[in-house]
């Protein structure tokens, strides 16, 4: 009889004969879209059931469904509400209700204000919990810390911007969670020497501590500096710390890995070396707008052989401090010179030639330099990966045929708003490794140059071309065929573009950001096809595309479920348009300005139909024709709203555009 | 015995008489002979030690006699003769010392130089002790005795520099005495040199622990030699007494001497002399005989002299008010704050001051009038944690984002839109409304005849978001193919 049973019930079912591991397997390799999984999960009921455990990450739409969605994923370990706008008291007792036993880290970063009382509940019984991103959380007081301070087995705390909190909060946090091992309390600007110094005499385990931009002085250093772990320390934007304090300090952290001072303007070369003279482990250094790189400045870097990053970004360099980094940091792989005036051929020359195995340079608007060091970096660093050179103003055209030649190894390459040409293209498009492109502004570059980078870089997944004005249709037709992977296209301003380009583009299913700015070819038919094709999309910019009008909305809000965010200003759209997007359940962010079609009403319906909005940006005209409950009401949900007051602007001709800018710029 | 040691007995025993004025109040207060702790002192005591011990009992007595006679006592001139005899007799026996010294010179050849050393020796801590008892006896004769007093720290450091010697050294041994007030350690002590470098490690402890603990009257680094002052212990009654002058005719008491003087007006024109009215004594050259400290009657506690580490308090006051915070009740509590309670009305007054001020506030109950404290305290306790006022939480809990978020909802609701779909967004806002209102009210959850009113409690979790996707329908339906979804989609839609 039950042998009889069996044939009965197999071939009613036969996915019953895939084991727990199989299915497992199947939904390991369908990570990369949810809606698939979702699908897979469908099948049948024994699927349906493993599915349940083999999700190991939570990201809710909706904090109402959250009793449902924790009874039905038991397993699950990290939660993530960022995309609850506003994680409510009911939803935290939820969570401690259900608590299951594997919930090891809680994301609350987009939630202002939670209750300390929902907190309480939550540390005390998810026992389990290590990890709990508050930042954000602007309107959380130390009472909130003070729950937080019953989860006793926390271990990473994010608390950046949690403007409110004061050093009792944090103090409370330093005596409950003795098992901290990462603390930020960026921008916490509550919090001062009492509460750092406390967390560094309570929490000993502490790996990671973020303070940037907190009012603390030389007086918590000691305790900080006398953690026996402490590997990673952001003070960025101390600027209470200065030379003084520093000179004096008798404790070195030897355990120092990575140290960032951005932004301390009170700290010379002398304070400095009397931080790090004794952290000979520093992998990375971090000093962007800090004091002037000079000789004597780069001579304290001596004795730290494992150093093998240094940001300078934005402070003056002059010649002689990139010599001696050259002869004294022998492990450098990374250099950041982003916008740091003082950077010549002469100085980044003697880099060059010293510390041939760099991977990433970064020398972005250093605009004395020339084709000479462009030649050092084609013919020394053959091994870099990663070349960001936006705004290089005195580089020709030639320099770029140069890189294509040598620089096999890139992955990332910036060249926003340089001369390069389709020659030039045409040599980088060797770098078959490229996944990052950037070639925004360049006036120079044609649907020649880019057909060979389509043609070559099938790893590409970034492609930049705002306001490059050459290329059309041929070009992204390339793209689109050689470029598969493509995650992020840029086409915005190139006027030639039109529907048959978004038709290539809709093939690229792993497209994640479209933005498509004062296309004016572009329609409906072409938005319908990107939508179809590219269930991904999350981020679309449709503004000044004054072709696209409701139909595209409604074939977006269709097929689109991953849409989170959207720019529909100056588009030809409509209330009911708008009013369909409400079905994109994880829409969070629009923005709407000047929409000739859009009427308050059809406003009021859109932004109360949208559940899940944070932010709205509107015309400052709205906020009178509507009546204050409804902004009341939606803030209250979470939302944001900006109000601007921009009048319509007639585009420029790029040329045009680029003459003003290069204007004001000698102004 | 050694000679020397009995000499030093013997000049004890001669101060003794110094105290004859108030010897004979012994006598009027016997019970305190029965004072069990003295008595088993005085039998632990060697004989030389007895007059020593003797001085102190009587001046115990003129302790209890303080109540209606220290005041007029400041000056004694009996004392001071005293004072000055035994100087004169210090003097004779320096000179003897001296003339002693000068003949051994004379016989120190043919001698072993052994003994000559070890002599010498003797005879240096012989005159070291003298000129010692010499200074500090004259700087009581001084007038402002309390400024100039011998510097008695640096004398113990020479001491503990002779105590190197291997020969017992009997006028330190007294000095020694002196030092520690109790002497019932010295006397175990087999070797003498080793009490010299207790006593300066004992003395060195003491002030350590001064500057550790501030005590409250902050007699610290007064180092008086013992013997330089006298010691009176007032008894307990005596200090919780509320007043301490009586009104001879009508049994008034005041708190202090000049207001029992001026209530004294009213009894009679002979107290409305200046005379009368003046501060007694208060010529400047008429100096006491030795400067009073105060001892605890509380036995036990380290203000009390029969401690091992004694440390007298300065005046009256200091006594009084040490023995009401550390050994009595604390019975004014803060009208305030409710919470501190304080034994000194003083103490009380000065906290009512900062009373509120004091916001740092620990999970133990301490609080503190400045945040650094507060966070030192957490520092060194384990287990303290800053303490979040009540306020704020309960302000905190107030605004909780449920609440708003009903308010806007409840306001959007009651209004009335114009745009088509207006009916199903309405009524997605008054369902919310509906769920609100019955939470809002307690006993409305548990009344069955609320839930009749919103039979849509099935639909509590549902966000007005899907009616109005629903009503959206109309404008999807047929053309664009798109359908309802059910339950269990909407569910796994809602994970990105």
């Amino acid at each position: 009889m039950k042998r009889q049973k069996r044939e009965c019930s197999e071939p009613s079912n036969p996915f019953d004969v895939l084991s727990e591991e199989i299915i497992f397997l199947v939904l390991d390799l369908l990570e990369q879209n949810p809606l698939d999984k979702k699908a897979f999960s469908l099948v049948c009921k024994s699927i349906y059931a493993t599915e349940s455990k083999h999700r190991k990450t939570l990201r809710p739409l909706r904090q109402e469904f959250l009793p449902a969605i924790l009874s039905r994923y038991p397993y699950v370990s990290h939660l993530d509400l960022t995309l609850c706008a506003r994680v409510s008291d009911a939803s935290l007792s939820s969570i401690s209700n259900a608590c299951p036993s594997n919930l090891r880290s809680i994301d609350f970063s987009q939630s202002r204000l939670l209750s300390s009382s929902g907190l309480l509940g939550l540390a005390v019984n998810c026992k389990n919990l290590v990890e709990i991103n508050l930042s954000n959380g602007t309107e959380l007081k130390d009472s909130a810390m003070a729950a937080i301070a019953e989860a006793r087995n926390l271990e990473k705390l994010w608390l950046a911007r949690c403007k409110s909190i004061t050093d009792m909060g944090v103090g409370c946090v330093a005596v409950g969670c003795k098992k901290l091992k990462l603390l930020s309390l960026k921008w916490c600007l509550g919090v001062g020497d009492l509460g750092v110094g406390l967390v560094a005499v309570k929490c000993k385990e502490i790996r990671c501590l973020d303070l940037s931009y907190l009012p603390i002085t030389n007086k918590c250093l000691p305790s900080i500096l006398n953690l026996q772990y402490l590997e990673d320390l952001v003070l960025e934007g101390c600027f209470g710390i200065d030379d003084d304090s520093l000179g004096g300090l008798k404790h070195r952290c030897k355990s120092l890995k990575s140290l960032d001072m951005s932004s301390c303007q009170n700290i010379s070369h002398s304070g400095l070396s009397s931080l790090i003279s004794g952290t000979e482990g520093l992998q990375q250094l971090t000093l962007a707008y800090g004091s002037p790189v000079t000789a004597a400045f780069a001579d304290g870097l001596k004795k730290l052989s494992m150093l093998q990053s240094i940001k300078l970004d934005g402070s003056l360099i002059t010649c002689d401090g990139l010599k001696s980094i050259a002869d004294w940091c022998i492990s450098l792989r990374e250099l950041s010179l982003s916008k740091c005036p003082g950077v010549t051929d002469e100085g980044l020359s003697s880099v060059l030639t010293k510390r041939r195995d760099l991977r990433k340079l970064d020398i972005t608007c250093c605009r004395k330099i020339t084709d000479a060091s462009i030649a050092y970096i084609a013919n020394l660093c053959n091994s870099l990966t990663s070349l960001k050179m936006e705004s290089c103003t005195l580089i020709s055209r030639e320099a770029f045929v140069l890189i294509g030649q040598q620089c096999h190894s890139l992955e990332e390459l910036d060249l926003t708003d340089n001369e390069i040409d389709d020659e030039g293209l045409k040599s980088i498009s060797r770098c078959s490794k490229l996944s990052t492109l950037k070639l925004g502004i360049c006036l120079n570059i044609t649907d020649e140059g880019l057909i060979h980078v389509g043609r070559t870089c099938s790893k590409l997944k970034e492609l930049d071309l705002y306001r490059s004005v050459g290329i059309t249709d041929l070009g992204i037709l390339e793209v689109a065929r050689g470029c598969r992977d493509l995650e992020m296209i840029n086409v915005a301003y190139c006027k030639e573009i039109t529907d048959a380009s978004l038709l290539l583009l809709s093939k690229c299913s792993h497209l994640r950001t479209f933005e498509s700015r004062g296309c004016p070819l572009i329609s409906s038919f072409g938005l319908t096809a990107i939508a179809v094709g590219c269930k991904q999309l999350t981020k679309l910019d449709i503004k000044k595309c004054h072709n696209i009008d409701d139909n595209g909305m409604l074939q977006l809000a269709h097929f689109s479920q991953n849409l989170r965010q959207i720019n529909l200003s100056y588009s030809s759209v409509t209330d009911v348009g708008l009013l369909s997007l409400a079905s994109i359940s994880c829409l969070q962010n629009i923005t709407i300005l000047h929409l000739k079609g859009l009427t308050p009403n059809g406003l009021a319906a859109a932004l109360l139909a949208c559940r899940g909005l944070t932010k709205v940006k509107l015309q400052s005209a709205f906020k009178w024709s509507l009546p204050q409950p409804i902004f009341e009401h939606l803030e209250a949900r979470g939302c944001i709203f900006q109000w601007r007051d921009k009048v319509l602007q007639a585009e420029l001709d790029p040329k045009c555009w680029k003459l003003k800018l290069e204007d004001t710029e000698v102004e | 015995m050694d000679p020397n040691n009995r000499l030093s007995g013997n000049e004890l025993r001669n101060s003794i008489p110094n105290q004859t004025a108030f010897s004979h109040f012994n006598t009027q207060h016997p019970q305190k002979w029965e004072d069990p702790s003295l008595i088993d002192y005085s039998t632990r005591i060697e004989p030389p030690f007895q007059g020593f011990n003797q001085v102190k009992i009587s001046q115990d007595g003129l302790g209890n006699e303080m109540r209606s006679t220290y005041k007029i006592q400041d000056w004694d001139p009996s004392a001071m003769l005293n004072n000055l005899s035994f100087l004169e007799q210090k003097i004779h026996q320096l000179q003897e010392l001296v003339h002693l010294i000068v003949g051994r010179r004379m016989q120190v050849l043919g001698r072993p130089d052994e003994f000559v050393t070890q002599q010498q020796q003797l005879l240096n801590a012989d005159l070291t002790s003298i000129i010692v008892q010499l200074i500090s006896t004259a700087g009581s004769l001084l007038p402002s005795v309390k400024s100039t007093l011998p510097a008695a720290p640096p004398s113990v450091g020479q001491f503990g520099q002779l105590g190197g010697a291997v020969f017992p050294l009997p006028g330190l041994n007294g000095g020694v005495q002196l030092q520690n007030t109790n002497g019932s350690k010295v006397p175990d002590q087999p070797n003498q040199s080793d009490i010299s470098a207790n006593c300066v490690t004992e003395q060195n402890l003491n002030i350590e622990e001064h500057d550790l603990k501030e005590e409250e009257d902050a007699d610290e680094g007064e180092n008086l030699p013992p013997g330089t002052y006298e010691i009176l212990q007032p008894e307990k009654e005596e200090i919780l007494a509320p007043h301490t002058h009586f009104c001879t005719i009508c049994g008034k008491g005041f708190k202090r001497d000049a207001n029992l003087r001026m209530h004294m007006r009213g009894h009679g024109d002979e107290y409305k002399t200046p005379a009368a009215l003046a501060k007694p004594h208060k010529e400047p050259s008429s100096e006491p005989t030795l400067i009073k400290r105060y001892s605890c009657p509380y036995s036990g506690c380290k203000r009390n002299k029969d401690h091992k580490k004694f440390q007298p308090l300065k005046t009256i006051l200091c006594v009084k008010n040490h023995y009401k915070r550390t050994h009595c009740d604390k019975s004014y509590t803060c009208s305030r704050c409710n919470t501190k309670r304080f034994s000194v009305i003083a103490d009380l007054k000065t906290h009512e001051k900062h009373c509120g001020k004091d916001k740092w506030l620990c999970s133990c109950g301490t609080t503190f009038s400045r945040k650094d404290k507060l966070f030192g305290h957490i520092t060194l306790f384990q287990g303290h944690t800053p303490a979040i006022s009540v306020e704020e939480s309960k302000a905190l809990v107030g605004p909780s984002d449920q609440k708003e978020g009903n308010q806007g909802t409840n306001k959007a609701g009651s209004m009335n839109f114009n745009f088509p779909p207006n009916a199903t967004s309405d009524s997605g806002i008054q369902s919310i409304m509906d769920v609100k209102g019955n939470t809002d009210d307690p006993a409305g959850i548990f009344s069955p005849l609320n839930f009749d009113n919103f039979g849509g409690f099935g639909e509590f979790p549902r966000p007005p978001f899907d009616d109005s996707e629903s009503s959206f329908a109309f404008l999807l339906s047929g053309s664009y193919n798109y359908s309802q979804k059910n339950e269990a989609d909407d569910n796994s839609n809602n994970l990105a």
